[in-house]
């Protein structure tokens, strides 16, 4: 209880901290055109909220922007998931998969905005797949990670009692390898948001991301630093109710790999 | 069955596995784009081939007249890199040290780097536009500020979780505070201080592409959305494979120095990507 008190007062001291700099530096440079200080970010964001025409652009970008996420994320979960945990039971799966899992993990996230762009334009559809392409690789990895470290000796039980592949790989496998599956959700969906934002904001024209660059092109910094507040709240709701969905599924086991998060 | 490490099998078997899904990538490009058939959506391997070795001739299609040489953009992608990471590791071990010896630096410095993991720093490059400008020095920033978190990060973890054991013997035997720093500390967190490294550069050449795409319009970012601007899509695939290739070198072969510098200490790390 005390320990969440104290937990709580640092982060509310940290947070007057970063607006009262972030207030002294615009005052002090007091240069409209180069920083907007928190006041006017602040009236900013709630006439994003109150205000009809920014209010129906706002919904429009928002609607625009999760759906492509959660598209992008749900696509790689689907398709990574099956992957890693195959790579990480099949000798010749993995052979065959892990360099390139490893190839395109490494590639960085701007490398495929223009590809994209080729192939469906300047559209939601690139963004969804940009997501798709930085987050699957991230959860393949981890899943992989996870079912090679599945201890031998539950697997050899299972077998011994007869349980045949279907079953080791429902009953044994999969349940041993969630902690990880969680890690990489969390980490996937964490990639899924930023590949998204670098599309919305090189393309200028769709989304959250593009409303945001578009709005600092036409110098309403207060606007564009409005919708930063609202990129930054939607992430946050994302990375703690990852955590939320972890702590319920995977109570039972504090593995390593939370515990290094 | 349980499944046995790779590692069992032969170098050979691997390496002709690999070869195998090498070609096999080859073959469905091409295939990809020969059933695209159309040079704006997607082109084949060969003419990206030429348009690489074009590039790297210092030969510029036409249609790009005023923009950077080849060779000009690739050293100025280098350098904002380079200049961009080594400040991020000037910051951020020590921060992280600092925050992996003392609780209280720890406790106060937290919120921002859990901040920092939680929200994508790059929201903030549209707004650094206008409070630092588009030059070398803005671009520079912005690499340090994607890059120095993930230091911070992998450096505090190494430091937090160094063995008990290791720091108790060197306190017993009367070991100073710099001396148990840099004796025991240091050598035992290395690891994780240089795994974080290697992740961080791989940030770093994220953070100076995009700047330079969403900045100042030069270096490899800039001349990849110039080729995409005037649909030259073999000359933007031949950037985009560069780019690609220094992604890979940054973050794989450093892995494999790694596994032998630091053979005595199998950390999670190494054995698994777990750090964005």
């Amino acid at each position: 209880m005390k320990a969440s008190y104290t937990r709580y007062i640092i982060l509310s001291g940290t947070l007057i901290i970063f607006v009262a700099v972030w207030w002294v530096v615009a005052a002090a440079l007091n240069n409209p055109r180069e920083i907007v200080g928190p006041y006017q970010t602040g009236t900013a964001f709630i006439s994003l909220l109150t205000d009809p025409p920014l209010t129906r652009l706002l919904a429009a970008g928002l609607q625009v922007t999760l759906t492509s996420i959660l598209l992008g994320f749900a696509l790689a979960v689907v398709v990574g998931v099956p992957i890693g945990v195959l790579m990480g039971r099949y000798l010749i799966v993995d052979l065959f998969c892990d360099p390139w899992v490893n190839i395109w993990y490494s590639i960085p996230a701007i490398a495929f905005v223009p590809l994209a762009m080729n192939w469906t334009g300047v559209s939601a559809t690139s963004s969804v797949i940009i997501a798709f392409l930085i987050t699957v690789f991230t959860i393949t990895i981890n899943v992989y990670g996870g079912v090679r470290n599945v201890s031998g000796s539950l697997v050899d039980c299972g077998a011994a009692y007869g349980a045949t592949q279907a079953q080791i790989m429902t009953k044994i496998i999969l349940p041993a390898t969630l902690p990880n599956i969680m890690v990489g959700l969390r980490l996937g969906i964490s990639r899924a948001i930023e590949g998204v934002i670098i599309a919305e904001m090189v393309f200028t024209v769709v989304g959250l991301g593009g409303l945001m660059d578009d709005a600092a092109d036409n110098l309403q910094l207060a606007l564009s630093g409005a919708l930063i507040v609202v990129l930054a709240i939607i992430s946050l709701a994302f990375a703690e109710a990852m955590k939320y969905f972890t702590r319920r599924m995977v109570a039972w086991k504090e593995s390593q790999a939370m515990i290094r998060e | 069955m349980v499944m046995k490490s790779s590692r069992t099998m032969s170098f050979s078997v691997r390496f002709g596995v690999f070869c195998a899904s090498l070609g096999l990538f080859f073959v469905l490009w091409e295939v990809a784009a020969l059933s695209a058939g159309n040079s704006l959506i997607l082109v084949g391997p060969i003419p990206v081939l030429q348009a690489l070795i074009a590039l790297l001739q210092n030969h510029l299609p036409r249609g790009t007249l005023g923009i950077q040489g080849a060779d000009a953009a690739i050293l100025q992608t280098l350098a904002t890199i380079v200049f961009g990471f080594v400040l991020a590791c000037i910051v951020g071990i020590p921060l992280g040290l600092i925050m992996g010896l003392w609780k209280t630096a720890e406790v106060l410095i937290d919120p921002w780097l859990s901040a920092a993991y939680s929200i994508p720093i790059v929201i903030l490059i549209p707004m650094l536009y206008f409070a630092i400008g588009a030059d070398f020095y803005a671009e520079v920033f912005v690499t340090f500020l994607l890059t120095v978190f993930t230091i911070i990060v992998n450096t505090h973890h190494g430091v937090k979780y160094v063995s008990n054991a290791l720091a108790e013997v060197g306190k017993s035997y009367g070991a100073s505070e710099s001396q148990f720093v840099a004796k025991i500390i240091l050598p035992a967190s290395m690891p994780d201080i240089i795994s974080g490294m290697r992740i961080g550069m791989g940030r770093a050449i994220l953070a100076a592409v995009l700047a330079e795409v969403l900045m100042s319009g030069n270096g490899l970012g800039g001349m990849m959305m110039t080729f995409q601007d005037v649909l030259n899509t073999p000359y933007m695939m031949a950037v985009v494979f560069l780019i690609a290739l220094m992604g890979i070198a940054v973050l794989q072969l450093p892995k494999v120095l790694e596994r032998r510098l630091f053979r005595w200490k199998e950390t999670e790390s190494l054995s698994r990507e777990i750090r964005r």
